[in-house]
């Protein structure tokens, strides 16, 4: 989506590590054929603390009535250890709903590309919904 | 030459709170939800909750298991319901199209026991020319 109310709410960088995939792979149960490319969840490590700040001062919603909604990723290139990734994070929407047993609820989706900071190539591209239950 | 791979049933757990707290390290998700049942009981769950992202990892790396490292050009994962200690999870691959160019649409549930659907997923991805090992 492209559009005037597209929003850019992040942007920074993230060095990627071979021994922080082998613990991500680990904590998964995960045994990497290639251990120096990131699994394709890795990029969670990444926006962590964006999310984390996404969550308290962005969308400043309450935990307690807040869920993970949907997650979708597209792979352009491995993610591989040693390189460091330029992230950018913008809102895609931020709007009311009913909900199926008809309370009201905040649905967000926010989008997030991953580039290879060295090339400037897009290496992938990641979008989670979060829902905000009304109280 | 693309060769359909076996996609057998792959399960996990009973899962427990040190893996929900080992993720959680690993990702850096310290959202207390997921490790202090104080506070994930003062928001009326029974128990800490699993990251949802702890079982789209786990279905990420099912399908690497059942289709090859790197296999993956898109994966969206659906949360249906949430995860608790004590859960034994369970991930099939329901359908596999394969499409031209040696690829292919699939779909993933990821289920508490047998039947109870915690996550649906789709992916699409590369077919290897061999057989992962």
């Amino acid at each position: 989506m492209t559009g005037s109310d597209e929003r850019i709410i992040g942007e920074w960088r993230f060095r990627v590590e071979a021994g922080k995939i082998a613990e991500f792979a680990r904590a998964l149960g995960a045994d990497l054929k290639d251990p120096t490319i990131a699994p394709p969840t890795f990029t969670v490590v990444a926006a962590a603390d964006f999310v984390e700040r996404l969550v308290t001062d962005i969308l400043k919603v309450d935990r307690k009535r807040t869920l993970h909604g949907e997650q979708s990723y597209e792979y352009i290139a491995p993610i591989r250890a040693g390189m460091t990734l330029a992230c950018k994070a913008r809102i895609l929407s931020d709007q009311m709903k009913s909900g199926r047993q008809g309370g009201r609820m905040r649905v967000v989706t926010v989008a997030i590309d991953y580039s290879d900071a060295a090339s400037g190539a897009v290496l992938l591209r990641e979008t989670m919904t979060t829902i905000e239950k009304e109280t | 030459m693309t060769v359909r791979p076996e996609t057998p049933t792959l399960c996990w757990g009973p899962i427990t709170r040190t893996d929900l707290v080992r993720y959680a390290g690993a990702s850096g998700d310290f959202n207390p939800i997921h490790h202090d049942v104080p506070f994930a009981r003062a928001a009326g769950m029974p128990d800490v909750m699993a990251q949802g992202m702890y079982s789209a990892g786990l279905v990420a790396s099912a399908l690497e298991r059942w289709f090859g490292q790197s296999c993956l050009l898109s994966y969206r994962v659906r949360f249906r319901a949430p995860v608790w200690p004590g859960d034994r999870l369970v991930a099939r691959c329901d359908e596999l199209e394969e499409l031209e160019g040696g690829r292919a649409k699939v779909k993933v549930t990821f289920s508490r026991g047998d039947d109870e659907l915690v996550l649906a997923a789709t992916a699409s991805l590369r077919l290897s020319e061999e057989v992962p090992s």
